[in-house]
């Protein structure tokens, strides 16, 4: 008997805590995929992940390498069950919190409603000393007000304690030596200071990431804890790796420090899957897109690499200021449209789709528990593009009768049939999507046609092919378990860490030391970190971003950096890819001197990663696979009879056109007509787009 | 193929949206000028090929209203045939050229064609820093006529098929304190304008000319549509309302709301001022705009369909009708004062629609001077946050922008001390007296700018510093806005206009914006409420106990 690996990928979802495990043969390489769910289980998220390996039959002693979502974190914030934080911060600054950035984004509503702050002003203390924004002090920090701020705290039952000063990223010491007169007043309580979060500036986004980074830290910390022990109780030897919002994975100690890293996770892994499985199949500029059961999210990936941004908020749209935090998010596009949205009529007679969904109760008028109100989903049951007799898998009868009624409704309201009514919420609903992913590509300068389109989570594929047809995109991938791909984009994650630094200089050869400078200190911070964890310091490797700007410029344009020191010759080199990139996101490039503003550092080191067998290519018949022909309703391209085929029969080297339908499992692949599919070595089925 | 089916139409109007909000995302991140890439002092706009307003990206709601009316010069202007071509950008700053603003306002509009069509225009404005004129950042107090406030762009061509025309933009340069950043800035709109055009021309190719200009003028109806049916809830009948100034003159509205109109009558008021607070008639049109879109349906987007339904009586020569060659620099001020004046004769009749009054100022604040560690000139152009005033169901908004503005940024502490070379002392709610009630007007701010070099100076136009904001129900009015200079020897000064002011090392430029206006007898504020507050430090017990009546 061949040995095997077994890797595991757990993810607390809001409805259910899932479970990929990835048994692979050691000998072949070849890897067996299974799947389970349970009910997640609040407040005690833990016991949903122990649930699930037992329901999966996983014995924790056998796991060699356990990877681990969870939405803690931005459930604790959203649900408001962090707990109660006091702030200390600089001499006149403790109404930041509150003052914010006075926005108004619902401009032309009287009754708007500023987001309230985490910490209310009696709980939000100041400490005299100052820096300046080149990190010289400018006033000492005077320590003697703590003791009495602290008490007040305790009284108040203060559980958690933020600390940001002005200018801290320029210089932490102030923060650092608050903090540690902090712990040593008051040991036990959960504290952490702006600096150990984010070296960037802007006062207000700094100060609140470290509030709210402080307002979950004990519930992260706890669950964390739990995870750990129930997991070692059961015989696992190892240590969980908890999927970052940045596309890494970190140690779980290193999360329980600052777990506000986390807040992003969930989408996190399904767009390093598409970067990674977009290098295995040589297409190195992606577009992904997770279409679930609420949203649909997307990302763009150029030359395999993911971007991180640290311009996150939550709770933002067009009526809201939302919160910032200031973490490394992988830079994605989420709108409100997945296949349970609801599509409505407005007053006037206009048809919306989203953001507003069913969700898993009463969830699409199909599932038949009540839902009267029709999804894209049901719109998708009404067109034949999903099967009735194999909804969900086979596992859930659809509801036929319930689903005419609700798009019926719909199309009274609009004055058109119930078919017009269907094929008009899937149209809405891809442009909604087309939109989206516009603001991932066109709208940052590049071009959709020349990407490909990876398309996951259980609504990907249905609607994959228009929407590339829609933007020009010639190929479209759906990968082999679309609906479970974001846990195989965690077996595939890095140990990564992004360091964000915010330091001012002109770019011009003169300063090339000390931009290699802190490029180096930064690395060896990094180093640090990782050998502290037990990684060796040679098997960090790194990735060098500078943010750049003309002078007088405020937002910045990130480029990679060729590997290599820093030096004098190099700056001009440097200053040419800026214009580049910077004239092919905004059409114009000036002659003007460029500032550096400050780093971007991607620290990574491999652990264990997935190894991936490819299949050989089998004969190019697809007739094996056949189960059937319906008509299917292709809403622009009308109706239209489609070959039906079932996924788990389709082979490698298969080829076959649309208009077609894959039933598998997990999802629905629609294949428009005139395109044409092919599965690959890896299970993939590659689509090419006519036209 | 041309197909009108209401699907397609609805797709069209939910790309322009987005082409509309790419241009604002594209502007945003090129700009020079802090008060556009982090004030967001800037709009983006989809015009059709009349020069209605089809479509506006965010921003602010006093921008959206402008844009058509500099389109409507420029292509009144342009009218030849051949004038206007593909490619071509044209550029107007100045309120008798279509400007609708002040002179810092730079509208940059561009045609886009689709097989040699005209079939819409993409425009922008923005505030530029400094556009010439006899005080830095153009603005001042002393400015008697327009000529002094800056250069005039009288809706010109600066862009010639995709060419740009150079003598003009070197004489754009030549007349700024501030070259380089100006030249950034127009730069950045026409980046803006030329992404909005390429993706509507890509828009109509796609669909169709003729589905696409359906689209557009659907989308206008649909605005009007949904403008009318809210018209037909609101109270009908005539209000009237006089109101004194800081500066004395009394401004008079009169408003008549019938099924299909909303008419702001405001024939009777002073005539325009030698000063430079007088407003074109286009910019009360967009005050009237902003009030009357908030009243009715604040929530859809909006067009030039929405606000068909608005009448605008003005009398030439007055205050709110300027001529040329009246001044105009503070014209936003003058702008919100009308914009008040309509919220406050309206909000007794409709308290479930309008709250109490806010701090209704734009408090620009204008310092500048030589940056300490870099030895370059930095001139800040901001305007301030302030308290929002009481309404039935809440206490007011604390530290936000006025009604003029919107999604609109205040700058970091951090950035501005990094940039600006000054310190940023301390930003901090205002804790003075006013707006007392029921429910509590929201708190303006406290901010101390310290300066770090000798020879820069301030500029600044506070109003509602000697009125502040207005109450309702019983409730308290709110605290004035004033810039105070505390030079650092000798008494501080205190200001609502001052022009050119020099400074000194060590000086501090307070600048404390109002509370907004209370609603309702503060006796029957709820004493949990009032704990709170004094808990927070934002009144005294003693004040609990006397206004509130509430012991703590």
């Amino acid at each position: 008997m061949s040995t095997k690996t077994t890797r595991v990928a757990t993810d607390v979802g809001g409805t259910f805590t899932d479970l990929v495990v990835f048994e692979t043969d050691t000998a072949t390489g070849q890897s067996q995929i299974r799947t389970a769910k349970s009910d997640t289980t609040p407040p005690d998220y833990e016991k949903g992940v122990l649930d699930v390996l037992e329901k999966g039959g996983v014995d924790p002693a056998a796991i060699d390498f356990l990877a681990h979502g969870t939405t803690v974190v931005i459930n604790a914030l959203t649900e408001r069950k962090g707990v109660k934080v006091g702030l200390i911060t600089t001499q006149g600054f403790r109404d930041t919190l509150e003052i914010a950035r006075g926005n108004r984004p619902d401009f032309f509503n009287l009754h708007y409603r500023k987001p309230a702050p985490f910490v209310p002003r009696h709980l939000r203390r100041e400490l005299p000393g100052r820096m300046t924004y080149k990190g010289e002090e400018r006033a000492p920090l005077d320590l003697s007000p703590l003791p009495a701020i602290i008490a007040d705290f305790k009284a108040e039952g203060v559980a958690a304690i933020a600390i940001c000063f002005l200018h801290s990223y320029a210089n932490p010491t102030h923060e650092q030596a608050a903090l540690d007169e902090v712990r040593r007043l008051w040991p036990e309580v959960s504290a952490v200071a702006s600096h150990q979060i984010t070296r960037e500036w802007r006062e207000y986004e700094r100060t609140n990431t470290a509030v709210l980074s402080a307002y979950v830290q004990p519930v992260a910390e706890r669950y964390l804890q739990r995870l750990d022990d129930g997991l070692k109780s059961r015989g696992f030897t190892g240590s969980p790796y908890i999927m970052q919002s940045n596309c890494g994975v970190d140690s779980l100690q290193a999360v329980s420090r600052i777990p506000i890293t986390m807040v992003e996770s969930g989408p996190a892994s399904g767009f390093w899957g598409a970067a990674e499985l977009g290098k295995l199949i040589g297409e190195p500029n992606v577009i992904a897109l997770d279409i679930g059961g609420t949203t649909a999210k997307c990302s763009l990936i150029e030359n395999g690499q993911i971007k991180i941004m640290t311009d996150y908020w939550i709770e933002r749209d067009r009526t809201s200021a939302g919160y910032p935090i200031m973490v490394p998010v992988v830079d994605l596009v989420e709108i409100g449209n997945g296949g349970g949205s609801i599509a409505w009529v407005d007053d006037y007679g206009k048809l919306h789709v989203g953001p507003q969904s069913a969700g898993a109760q009463p969830g699409p008028a199909a599932y038949g528990r009540g839902g009267t109100e029709a999804t894209t989903t049901d719109a998708n049951l009404r067109l034949g593009r999903i099967n009735p007799d194999y909804f969900c898998g086979g596992e859930v009868a659809a509801d036929m009768a319930a689903v005419e009624t609700a798009i019926r409704a719909v199309g009274d309201r609009l004055g058109v049939d119930a078919d017009e009514a269907a094929r008009g919420i899937i149209r809405i609903a891809n442009n909604n999507m087309v939109n989206a992913l516009k603001l991932v590509s066109l709208n940052r300068g590049f071009d959709p046609r020349d990407f490909t389109l990876v398309a996951f989570g259980g609504g990907g594929a249905m609607h994959a092919v228009a929407l590339a047809q829609e933007l020009g995109v010639k190929r479209v991938v759906v990968p082999a378990g679309a609906s479970v791909f974001s846990a195989w984009g965690m077996m595939m994650s890095d140990l990564r860490r992004d360091y964000f630094v915010t330091n001012l200089a002109d770019l011009v050869p003169d300063n090339a030391a000390t931009i290699e400078t802190l490029f180096a200190e930064t690395e060896d911070r990094a180093r640090a970190q990782f050998e502290a964890e037990g990684v060796a310091g040679d098997k960090v490797s790194f990735l060098r971003f500078g943010k750049f700007r003309y002078q007088n410029q405020e937002h910045t344009t990130e480029v990679l950096l060729d590997d290599g020191a820093i030096t004098p010759e190099r700056v001009a080199a440097i200053e040419a890819a800026f214009h580049e990139t910077y004239e092919r996101e905004y059409t114009y490039r000036l002659d003007a001197p460029v500032e550096m503003v400050g780093i971007h550092l991607v620290a990574a080191a491999e652990i264990g990663k997935l190894t991936v067998a490819e299949r050989p290519l089998g004969d190019d018949d697809p007739s094996p696979a056949v189960k059937g022909a319906r008509q299917v309703d292709f809403a622009l391209e009308g109706e239209h009879e489609a070959i039906i085929y079932d996924g788990e029969k389709l082979q490698p080297g298969m080829v076959f056109e649309g208009p077609a339908i894959v039933e598998d499992p997990g999802t629905t692949i629609v294949i428009h007509p005139g395109s044409r599919a092919k599965m690959d070595g890896h299970g993939n089925i590659i689509i090419d787009i006519a036209g | 193929m041309t197909t009108h089916d209401p699907i397609t139409l609805e797709i069209i109007q939910n790309s322009l949206q987005s082409a509309a909000d790419e241009m604002f995302a594209a502007m945003k991140k090129t700009a020079m000028s802090s008060i556009i890439y982090e004030v967001l002092d800037m709009g983006t706009g989809i015009l059709d090929a009349k020069g209605e307003i089809a479509c506006s990206g965010a921003g602010i709601p006093a921008f959206i209203g402008v844009l058509d009316k500099a389109v409507k010069v420029i292509a009144a202007k342009y009218d030849e045939p051949g004038a206007v071509r593909p490619g071509d950008v044209f550029a107007t700053n100045d309120p008798y050229h279509g400007g609708v603003t002040h002179l810092n306002d730079i509208v940059v509009a561009m045609p886009v064609f689709v097989d040699g069509e005209l079939i819409a225009w993409t425009a922008n404005i923005a505030h530029n820093s400094d556009v010439g004129g006899m005080a830095p950042g153009s603005l001042s107090g002393d400015a008697t006529e327009i000529f002094q406030e800056g250069l005039r762009l009288p809706a010109v061509k600066i862009i010639a098929e995709g060419t740009p025309i150079k003598p003009v933009f070197d004489i754009i340069k030549v007349n700024s304190r501030m070259p380089d950043v100006l030249e950034g800035d127009v730069w950045a709109a026409i980046a803006s304008v030329r992404i909005g055009a390429r993706r509507l021309a890509e828009i109509a190719g796609k669909y169709g000319v003729g589905t696409f200009k359906t689209a557009m003028d659907h989308f206008m109806d649909y605005g009007e549509t949904v403008s009318r049916t809210e018209l037909a809830n609101l109270p009908k009948g005539t209000f009237e309302l006089s109101e004194e100034q800081d500066d004395g003159r009394i401004f008079n509205v009169k408003i008549t709301i019938t099924d299909d109109a909303f008419t702001v009558d405001l024939t009777d008021n002073p005539d325009q001022s030698p000063n430079p607070v007088n407003t074109s008639r286009d910019g009360v049109m967009v005050a009237a705009q902003m009030i009357f879109k908030s009243l009715t349906d604040p929530y859809s987007p909006a067009n030039g369909g929405s606000f068909r339904p608005i009448a605008l009586l003005t009398r030439e020569g007055s205050v709110f009708h300027a001529s040329e060659p009246a001044p105009i620099g503070f014209y936003y001020e003058i702008e919100l004062r009308v914009y008040d004046l309509m919220w406050r004769c309206l909000a007794p009749h409709m308290p479930d629609r309008l709250a109490a009054g806010h701090f209704a100022s734009v408090c620009g604040t204008f310092i500048g001077g030589i940056h300490p560690d870099t030895g370059r000139q930095y001139t800040i152009i901001e305007p301030q946050l302030g308290g929002w005033g009481a309404s039935r169901n809440a206490d007011g908004n604390s530290a936000i922008f006025c009604g003029f503005h919107g999604e609109t940024y205040n700058c970091p502490a951090e950035i501005n001390e990094a940039r600006n070379g000054l310190y940023v002392d301390r930003m901090e709610l205002n804790t003075e007296p006013g707006g007392e009630g029921e429910h509590t007007g929201g708190r303006g701010i406290v901010m101390d700018y310290r300066v770090r070099a000798d020879n820069g100076f301030l500029t600044a136009g506070y109003t509602r510093s000697k009125f502040p904001a207005w109450s309702l129900d019983g409730g308290r009015e709110g605290s004035p806005n004033y810039v105070e200079y505390r030079p650092k020897d000798g008494a501080p000064q205190r200001f609502a206009f001052v022009s050119g002011l020099t400074t000194r090392t060590d000086d501090v430029i307070r600048v404390v914006t109002g509370n907004g206006g209370g609603l309702g007898d503060p006796k029957r504020r709820d004493p949990e409420a009032v704990r709170a507050d004094v808990k927070n430090g934002l009144i005294t017990a003693e004040r609990a106990r006397e206004v509130y009546g509430v012991t703590v």
